[in-house]
């Protein structure tokens, strides 16, 4: 049998609320409209973090030319950090027309002379699967060879967006990884992490604090993650699902094949992070648990409190417009007012009916959702009298010309914004954009304009 | 001018530092004023390149896909999703050119552009530029070539006065500007094909980020044919600058190498004062000149005793070569990613074709890299000194600014690489 997904069944994902309704987000790209990423960058975002694993892209040069090395998902794997590696075949127009796969074998071999990984993932891509290269026989022969994990992973660019990438990631991981191996023992706290990729230590702002509740990670996909304890993510008591709804699919196969319940959540500020942790605790059943975790949350937020202080007195009656995508939609918003700044308007064009409905939750009736954000922020900034725009890049000249502080939501990829510490990080980097006097300055008019 | 190295038999590439041809064709086009590059792809490849250039040049990207699907990868030859594109561009923006350049998955399933491209009702350029082949410097050279032979109006007179630069691709915005401001100094009018900058020079203003904002404009494009001369820059040039010269029979070639030092520049400025009958070049130039000559004597203590690795794409990398060499540095290791009339004639012991992992196999030959962003990390673990060049550089900013090139950017160059080195070294003895 063929260990390729079956893509129309993960584009219904019953797990996901407007599947029931009639409003379609999965549908297939706009020629000629399309922002965002493909299916290929989806996997490569949910697998590559597992950095013991070599992660080979079988294709021609852009697909890794243009992203290896791009995100800083960190790792305390002691071995060489093979995320941070770019593995290709880089195929030639002859493998094209005479086929990759010798081409394909011999890199396998290749790698585990040279860097010995625990596993190797094989990603096809739009070229190779098109050609025909049957991976999963080389991934099969190979894996016998090597006597390793050699897990192919069938998410050519063309088949979808990001988002449904992620899930053909998870899906690999499930037919070749979950459950082909015991842990060595178990507790009533074991827990899986999905779709936590660590990004800039993310997940380290707040797993010192499952350690000390006894809460223990088996396992997670994939953010510092491990091919060995990933095998053994059966065994969990609880997934939870960490901003990520593209990887539902694999939540909801888990719970039906191993009786895994999960949680979806967020440790993004002061109030989700909280409740998540809490969250976890009530899920996992233990009013022993449930108590140690109120008291950690207790001691936590009032050592964030008064580290907050001085920036509270700088935000205070200080607006922001924010826009962003996705889940930062609410996100990014819900930890902007734990610092005591009011969000008058966030993005959701780019979001899901889910995110949207929290977005409108965390805004409440006055805050307005911008489905056109490019065209309503600037006017919107004036008529709240918002002191900050929190946007990307292209937004920047906006602010200029509003004569108000920017902050680029992207910095995140280089900071950590998550949980309690990440959001003194983030109290710091708002309170130098509101201090800046750049944004002011380069508003002046040059001599010669009158 | 050593060994060269063309095939190291590996069946893979380890930490590259290739880029696609499609990468390479996406900033061609966004060196022309109002241009819609179109990437006919699967959408990632756009987005990928999109957030690639977005990072390196710290500004907007204009850039679209026909975003080919499974299914219309198999139904359609390209007609659909390209007709479609440019229907959906056209709802949104009005571009004065849309740039049209393939991918490895249309390629491999035979789509007809040229074909496509004629009944397209808005101006186009197309060209192919496969990801299975060649480069990012080919990658501009084909699209850089396609421009030419599409847009490029026959003349048989010549402005005398009326200068084409065509610069590869690694030389960035401020270095085309530099290249520009030499050819008027001499009383010349330059125009740059592609032109980077005025487009990608990281500017403040109102930016369309759906099109580009500066470069070239089509109208000039069109009227190149009644250039007196043609500079050509890098060999991936040359091919550009042949299809530019059957335009006008009247039409003087004139071929760089690169620009890098103090010979190339000398040539360079010979050039044109020949063309423009000056005799004594502008005094900025000549005291330029004598910053080099004093640069390369200030350098040469630091630099004649370090030994480089030089991870570049081939015309990049002549020209680097070519610095440090004249300033007595060694480039023992020079790492490249296609073959090029170029590596011959680099000033390296040994030029490599091949990626990152060859070069950290030969670590005990080289004291200092320069190379791109994804050199960083092999600098931190071999402990090499370090100078960032080449695309993508992620980690600092100012990218579009840097000048290695001619008497100006040569000095100041050697001053960048003579001060990383000498901290290197301190620090090793420490």
């Amino acid at each position: 049998m063929s260990t390729k997904p079956k893509i129309k069944e993960l584009l219904n994902e019953t797990g996901c609320a407007h599947n029931t309704s009639k409003k379609i987000a999965c549908n297939a790209p706009t020629p000629g409209a399309t922002t965002g990423g493909c299916a290929f960058e989806g996997a490569q975002i949910s697998l590559f973090p597992y950095a013991d694993a070599a992660h080979l892209v079988h294709g021609p040069m852009t697909c890794i030319a243009s992203s290896w090395e791009t995100r800083a998902t960190k790792t305390r794997w002691a071995g060489r950090d093979l995320t941070q590696m770019g593995f290709t075949t880089d195929i030639s127009l002859n493998d094209v027309v005479f086929s990759g796969e010798e081409k394909l074998t011999k890199a396998i071999d290749y790698i585990m002379e040279n860097y010995s990984p625990e596993a190797v993932f094989v990603y096809s891509t739009c070229v190779t699967a098109m050609i025909g290269d049957d991976i999963d026989l080389i991934c099969k022969q190979a894996a016998e060879k090597h006597k390793v994990p050699m897990v192919p992973v069938h998410a050519p660019g063309f088949v979808g967006g990001k988002n449904l990438g992620s899930r053909l990631g998870g899906e690999a991981a499930l037919r070749n990884l979950i459950g082909t191996k015991e842990p060595e023992k178990t507790t009533p706290f074991d827990i899986n992490l999905i779709g936590e990729y660590n990004v800039t230590g993310d997940m380290w702002q707040y797993s010192h604090l499952l350690d000390e509740l006894g809460i223990r990670v088996l396992s997670t996909l994939s953010g510092d993650g491990r091919v060995a304890d990933i095998r053994t993510a059966h065994r969990a008591k609880l997934n939870v699902i960490v901003c990520a709804k593209s990887l539902i699919s694999l939540t909801r196969k888990m719970e039906e094949r191993f009786g895994i319940p999960s949680i979806s959540l967020s440790f993004y500020g002061k109030r989700d992070t909280s409740n998540s942790l809490l969250q976890i605790a009530k899920a996992l059943g233990d009013a022993d648990l449930i108590a140690r975790t109120e008291a950690v949350i207790a001691r936590e937020e009032a050592k964030l409190e008064a580290k907050l202080k001085p920036y509270m007195q700088v935000f205070a009656g200080k607006k922001a417009v924010l826009n962003t995508g996705g889940n930062k939609s609410w996100a990014i918003a819900s930890a902007l007012q734990d610092l005591g700044i009011e969000v008058v308007a966030t993005a959701v064009k780019k979001a899901t009916e889910t995110d949207r409905e929290k977005a409108r939750e965390y805004l409440g009736e006055d805050g307005v959702l911008m489905m056109n954000p490019g065209a309503e922020q600037a006017k919107l900034i004036d008529e709240r009298g918002a002191h900050l725009l929190l946007a990307g890049g292209r937004s920047l000249y906006t602010a200029i010309k509003k004569g108000i502080a920017f902050a680029d939501v992207n910095q995140e990829k280089k900071k950590s914004y998550g949980a309690y510490d990440g959001l003194l990080n983030l109290a710091e980097d708002l309170k130098n954009a509101l201090e800046n006097p750049a944004f002011k300055l380069v508003a002046r008019r040059a001599p010669w304009e009158k | 001018m050593g060994e060269v190295i063309n095939k190291t038999g590996k069946p893979l590439q380890v930490n590259p530092i290739k880029m696609s041809q499609p990468m390479g064709a996406t900033l061609a086009f966004l060196g022309i004023d109002g241009c819609m590059p179109l990437m006919h792809s699967a959408q990632g490849c756009t987005s990928l390149t999109k957030v690639y250039y977005t990072r390196h040049f710290s500004e907007p990207i204009a850039i679209q896909t026909t975003a080919v699907t499974d299914a219309l990868a198999v139904l359609d030859g390209g007609d659909y999703s390209i007709t479609e594109s440019v229907k959906n561009i056209g709802k949104k923006v009005t571009p004065s050119l849309i740039g049209l350049y393939t991918t490895g998955l249309p390629e491999t399933k035979g789509d007809d552009v040229a074909g496509i491209a004629a009944k397209v009702d808005s101006p186009i350029v197309y060209v192919n530029t496969p990801d299975y082949e060649g480069g990012l410097e080919t990658g501009w050279g084909l699209t850089c070539k396609a421009i030419i032979e599409q847009l490029v109006v026959a003349k048989e007179t010549v402005d005398k006065k009326k200068v084409v630069i065509l610069p590869h691709v690694n030389l960035q915005p401020i270095e085309v500007e530099k290249l520009k401001d030499m050819v008027a100094a001499f009383g010349l009018e330059p125009y740059a094909l592609p032109d980077l900058s005025t487009s990608l020079d990281g500017h403040l203003g109102e930016k369309q980020s759906a099109i580009s904002s500066g470069g070239i404009a089509v109208a000039d494009i069109k009227q190149l044919g009644d250039a007196a001369l043609v500079l050509s820059v890098g060999d991936s040039m040359l091919k550009s600058a042949a299809a530019l010269v059957v335009k006008n029979p009247n039409m003087e070639h004139h071929h760089f190498s690169h620009v890098s030092g103090l010979e190339a520049t000398d040539d360079f400025v010979a050039v044109l004062m020949v063309a423009s009958g000056i005799d004594l070049p502008r005094a900025n130039i000549v005291r330029w000149r004598q910053r080099l000559q004093d640069a390369m004597l200030d350098s040469h203590f630091s630099i004649g005793q370090t030994r480089f690795l030089v991870a570049a794409e081939p015309d990049h990398l002549a020209g680097i070569c070519q610095s440090l060499y004249e300033a007595g540095g060694k480039v023992t290791v020079a790492i490249t990613t296609v073959d090029s009339t170029q590596l011959a004639k680099v000033r390296a012991d040994k030029v490599v074709v091949g990626d990152l992992e060859d070069a950290e196999k030969l670590a005990d030959e080289y004291d200092f890299i320069i190379g791109n962003f994804h050199c960083e990390a092999l600098a931190h673990r071999l402990h090499k000194g370090l100078a960032l060049r080449g695309f993508p550089n992620w980690e600092e900013v100012g990218n579009q600014l840097k000048n290695d090139t001619l008497y100006e950017g040569g000095a100041y160059f050697l001053f960048e690489c003579a001060n990383v080195a000498e901290v290197w070294r301190a620090h090793k003895i420490s």
